[in-house]
């Protein structure tokens, strides 16, 4: 079974055992939902401490309550995970756990060890390392009063603590001088900006501004790149070019993710409270989701189950997390195509956020401030519009096309959910920096 | 930007309706903090939507969605017969007859090839094969080319076909469920909300989830139609319900279990209390149309290949029930095609010829010959099948007899459980699938009044935990070990039932009025099925007797089985109130749960 040779070895028990290592390892998630439920009463005390939280709310327990079980069982982790197969209950497990670490003051160090461990196993999560980054330097290096007075015990405390981390993790690349070859592997900035589904971010609106552009190019005089009309349809993982667009650079991108994540960094710098700090972990998120290079369309859940802990903060979280929930999961849809599968990804999807929705909207607390934007309608119309949407991209355009324009229903899939998640962002924002 | 003071309000005004204690089982009071807390596990999923205003809309799709993924994953798994020529199994069967049904005449439907799967169902399942192959040959008509398609196991058709067995069971299963769970609900004045936590628990039977959908056969249609029929009754509708009921028979000959409830329930009702003899006419009539609306598509299609004179096969042997009429009659008289036709489904439905019982069943005659105790295959078929009439008789006799003497709607679930046990156990050619014939109505009874508490409760759950553990070598052959698992333990945790829980055994359970010796037979049941298995999996059998867990399996299925026939008598006999008219019980409540051993 072990066998490297073995590629595409599928019997029973391996499938078996390998579904089954999905289970176990997914306890780690459980165990931290449920830290996360206790720690989340008992501080109620200690929260009060805080100057952020003065809308603590009255029973947090429902709350976390509910924000745990929709973790638990959210769409996205049985699609990726025991779908699909990928161990993110386990990573994300890792991460919560890390996440409830850090709400504690004792819990601090061991928090940031175990977020490098988690950067070990996955290295997607280093998008959400500037948020770590800032808030360890905070509250942890640096003193509560002032920032000049820097602790240096503690300094030195975290740094060794990564650093045996990092040592154990790639120690044995190092001595068998493996690492040039790892880095490529890790960073692979040869492949193209947008991965073969497009995953629904700025990009993929992007490419689909321009797909439109090229009808229109000859009526607006644009210059078009023959050679790139094609590239993009193709669906292969490969360098992306745009055909009228200028192409984007992955410095580019680099920089307008950084950029993105800034503001929400200060901010926490200033006021780092534990909130403020999952608030930030969620904008890194969505800053590298939206901006990143070459970005799985997994990678939504680096938003979503952050996002999960906050939304039960009060409706206006709520109203930021609804078009997440939707256009989040149903960009996962693509990874699933056969008939099989097609009824149990979306009954299951929708069944979730049916009754998600509705539990979160009784347990969401009303909110201190007014709200200001005026999402609300507009997402009822967004998450109405995708139950045509999943129609026609999983049956009418096979019964009317066949399988031409494969491309058609991903590009509209993803053009759809980028809409959701930039909206959801832009909600959000507000949501965080009037707070 | 809208003022400050209205945004903060929830947009939806919520009606706290108080909470209605209940007390039909759901609810138990923790005896330390005097809270209500759910009594088992299944209510606890719907315990936040009780005493709210969550509306019946929201909740009844989510229950339908739940399932249905529950029989949608099950459909993953393996079906009979997968990948095991020659014969393959029931999904080619199914699939063969929508193969015949949509390219031969109808007059060859019941002739066509007997060897290969020949059609044995009465006609509506012949009408529904030509619908459902009708629509796959819209997609692949490769799926059901004639003779070509023998044996196919191409994965689009199974998603296919799978698909069809669910379409049919929400058409027919599924609406039929909720709206009995409603009428249940009504006649036991029983609030919504428990109603939707037992229709769950209906809906969720493993045994009829892992035959229909694991397995593969279309029981569900079959069985939608009882439910039908049954809400029809309770609903005061009797000329729907013999329309219903001939549908089930129509579909499966299976639902002649029920026949005689159904039969003794109307004659009462035209009877007791008082004589109505145009009731008792409407039902004839309505019942005889229906019968002959069954038949009339493949009379119709009769007249037009008689008319077009298209011949019978050429290998065709005249079904011998033709020569058994009084009169000769003439090849050439206008008739003869139509009797023809008429004698070789009606032969082909019911297979006199086959023997007692088939392969291993958990009833009194398998149970009996392959323990050793008494070798039936000393007798002669005719006098085993007498034997099997007159036991059948017996059995079926006392709860006819009660329901055509009290025939009171609430009874029926009963009437009709009790019937299908006494067939079961008794009756002749009898297959292990036929088990989902008790085992509905007995389940139903969760939807009557007291249906959660522990007594009714514990029996519904031990009847079909142990009637999932007698299919289980059927399901260990294809391939469905571990949905099996799932479903029977998921079953169990629901209703807080052994092997997962012991609650509803335990002495503190509220109104718990469960006899000893019941706590001690179902506990020794439970025990012994959890060491079949493990000797099951760890043991191979002694290689002179390889069917030897199979015959454990079927001799522990078949005590417990009549143990559960035992109880519905009784339980019959006690609600029904014959016994108070008799004068043998003083007080409605003298022995609450008491068995009769």
């Amino acid at each position: 079974m072990l066998q490297i040779q073995h590629l595409g070895y599928d019997s029973w028990r391996t499938i078996y055992f390998q579904r089954a290592t999905v289970l176990l390892s997914e306890s780690v998630l459980i165990y931290a939902l449920y830290m996360y439920e206790n720690v989340s009463n008992d501080a109620r005390l200690q929260l009060t401490f805080y100057s952020f939280v003065q809308s603590s709310p009255p029973s947090s327990k429902k709350q976390s309550h509910a924000a745990a079980v929709s973790i638990l069982l959210s769409p996205g982790l049985l699609i990726i995970d025991h779908i699909h197969f990928q161990y993110n209950g386990f990573l994300y497990g890792i991460l919560i756990l890390s996440i409830v670490l850090a709400r504690q003051e004792s819990g601090l160090l061991a928090s940031g060890v175990l977020f490098a461990a988690l950067l070990c196993f996955k290295h997607i999560y280093l998008y959400l390392a500037p948020a770590y980054f800032v808030y360890l330097l905070r509250v942890y290096c640096l003193g509560p009063r002032s920032i000049f007075d820097i602790r240096i015990l503690n300094c030195v405390r975290l740094a060794a603590g990564i650093g045996i981390v990092a040592a154990l993790a790639f120690g044995p690349f190092v001595y068998y001088e493996q690492i040039p070859q790892l880095m490529s592997r890790l960073f692979p900035f040869s492949r193209g900006l947008c991965h073969a589904y497009w995953a629904p971010n700025v990009w993929a609106m992007y490419s689909f501004t321009d797909r439109v552009l090229i009808l229109f190019a000859p009526y607006l005089k644009l210059p078009v790149d023959t050679e790139a009309v094609n590239s993009v349809t193709r669906g292969l993982v490969g360098d992306t070019s745009f055909a009228v667009l200028p192409n984007i650079s992955p410095r580019m991108t680099f920089i307008l993710t950084l950029s993105a994540q800034t503001p929400a960094l200060i901010k926490l710098f200033l006021s780092p409270t534990w909130h403020t700090f999952i608030s930030t972990l969620t904008l890194c998120g969505y800053a590298s989701f939206l901006f990143g290079w070459h970005v799985h369309e997994k990678a939504i859940l680096l938003v979503i189950i952050p996002f999960s802990l906050l939304a039960l903060k009060d409706r206006r979280y709520l109203g930021a997390f609804r078009p997440l929930a939707v256009a989040g999961h149903v960009s996962l849809f693509p990874l699933l195509f056969t008939a099989m599968e097609f009824p149990v990804k979306v009954v299951y999807t929708i069944l979730w956020l049916i009754v998600m929705l509705m539990v979160f909207d009784r347990v969401a607390p009303a909110s201190e401030k007014a709200r200001v934007f005026l999402l609300d309608r507009f997402s009822l119309l967004y998450i109405a519009v995708a139950i045509p949407l999943i129609a026609y991209c999983s049956l009418i355009h096979q019964l009317v096309f066949g399988a031409k324009y494969e491309f058609l229903p991903l590009m509209f899939i993803s053009s759809y959910s980028a809409l959701g998640v930039v909206g959801s962002w832009v909600g959000f924002l507000v949501v965080f920096f009037t707070s | 930007m809208p003022s400050t003071s209205s945004s903060h309000r929830p947009r939806k005004k919520r009606k706290q309706e108080p909470t209605t204690s209940s007390s039909n089982g759901t609810v138990s009071l923790d005896p330390a903090s005097r809270k209500e807390k759910p009594a088992f596990p299944l209510v606890a999923f719907f315990w936040p939507a009780r005493g709210t205003s969550t509306s019946q809309w929201v909740l009844l799709p989510c229950i339908l969605m739940t399932v249905g993924l529950f029989r949608w994953c099950t459909g993953i798994w393996p079906y009979s017969g997968f990948h095991k020529p020659p014969m393959h199994g029931d999904f080619e069967a199914q699939r063969h007859w929508m193969e015949v049904t949509t390219n031969l005449p109808i007059t060859h439907w019941y002739f066509h090839d007997l060897q290969w799967w020949g059609l044995d169902y009465p006609p509506l399942t012949a009408y529904h094969s030509w619908l459902l192959g009708r629509i796959g040959a819209l997609i692949n008509p490769d799926w059901f080319a004639l003779y070509l398609s023998h044996g196919l196991d191409d994965m689009d058709l199974k998603v296919f076909m799978r698909a069809s067995v669910m379409v049919s069971e929400y058409f027919i299963y599924i609406p039929a469920a909720v709206i009995c769970a409603r009428h249940m609900a009504k006649t036991h004045h029983i609030n919504s909300w428990e109603s939707s936590v037992a229709l769950t628990a209906i809906l969720m039977q493993p045994t009829t989830i892992l035959i229909d959908h694991g397995h593969f056969q279309y029981n569900t249609v079959m069985l939608g139609f009882v439910l039908a029929s049954l809400s029809s009754m309770l609903a005061g509708r009797r000329l729907w319900s013999c329309v219903f009921f001939v549908g089930a028979l129509g579909f499966k000959q299976m639902a002649l279990f029920y026949a005689p409830a159904v039969a003794a329930y109307l004659a009462g009702a035209c009877i007791f209390p008082r004589i109505v003899v145009f009731r008792f006419f409407g039902i004839a009539i309505v019942t005889l149309a229906s019968f002959a609306l069954l038949y009339l598509p493949l009379l119709l299609g009769t007249l037009r290949d008689t008319y077009r004179s298209i011949p019978l096969p050429a290998d065709v042997i005249l079904p011998p029930l033709l020569s058994t009429f009084p009169f000769e009659l003439s090849e050439k008289a206008w008739y003869y095609p139509y009797l023809v036709q008429l004698a070789q489904s009606i032969h082909r439905i019911f297979p006199f010829a086959r023997g007692l019982f088939e392969d291993k069943v958990a009833n009194i005659w398998c149970a009996v010959h392959s323990s050793g105790l008494h070798k039936l295959n000393q007798y002669s078929s005719t006098s085993l099948s007498r034997a099997a009439l007159g036991l059948t008789l017996i059995s079926i006799t006392p709860p006819c007899a009660i329901i055509f003497l009290k025939p009171k709607k609430r009874l029926t679930p009963l009437a009709f459980a009790t019937t299908a046990w006494g067939f079961f156990m008794c009756s002749y050619q009898v297959h292990e699938k036929n088990v989902l014939l008790p085992l509905l109505p007995m389940t139903l009874l969760l939807a009557s009044e007291g249906g959660m508490k522990a007594v009714i409760r514990a029996w519904v759950g031990y009847a079909n935990l142990l009637g999932c553990w007698t299919i289980f070598p059927l399901l260990a052959r294809d391939e469905l070990r571990m949905p099996y698992f799932v479903f029977t333990l998921l079953w169990s945790y629901l209703m807080g039932l052994p092997p997962c829980s012991l609650s509803a055994y335990s002495s503190t359970a509220e109104g718990s009025g469960l006899h000893w010796t019941t706590k001690i037979v179902h506990l020794a049941t439970y025990a012994a099925v959890l060491a079949w298995h493990c000797v099951e999996f760890f043991v191979p059998p002694p290689s002179n007797k390889p069917d030897l867990w199979v015959v454990a399996n079927v001799c522990i299925g078949a005590a417990g089985f009549g143990m559960c026939y035992l109880w519905c008598l009784w339980t019959f006999l006690d609600e029904s109130g014959l016994l108070i008219d008799l004068g043998l019980v003083e007080s409605p409540k003298a022995e609450p749960g008491k068995k009769k051993q």
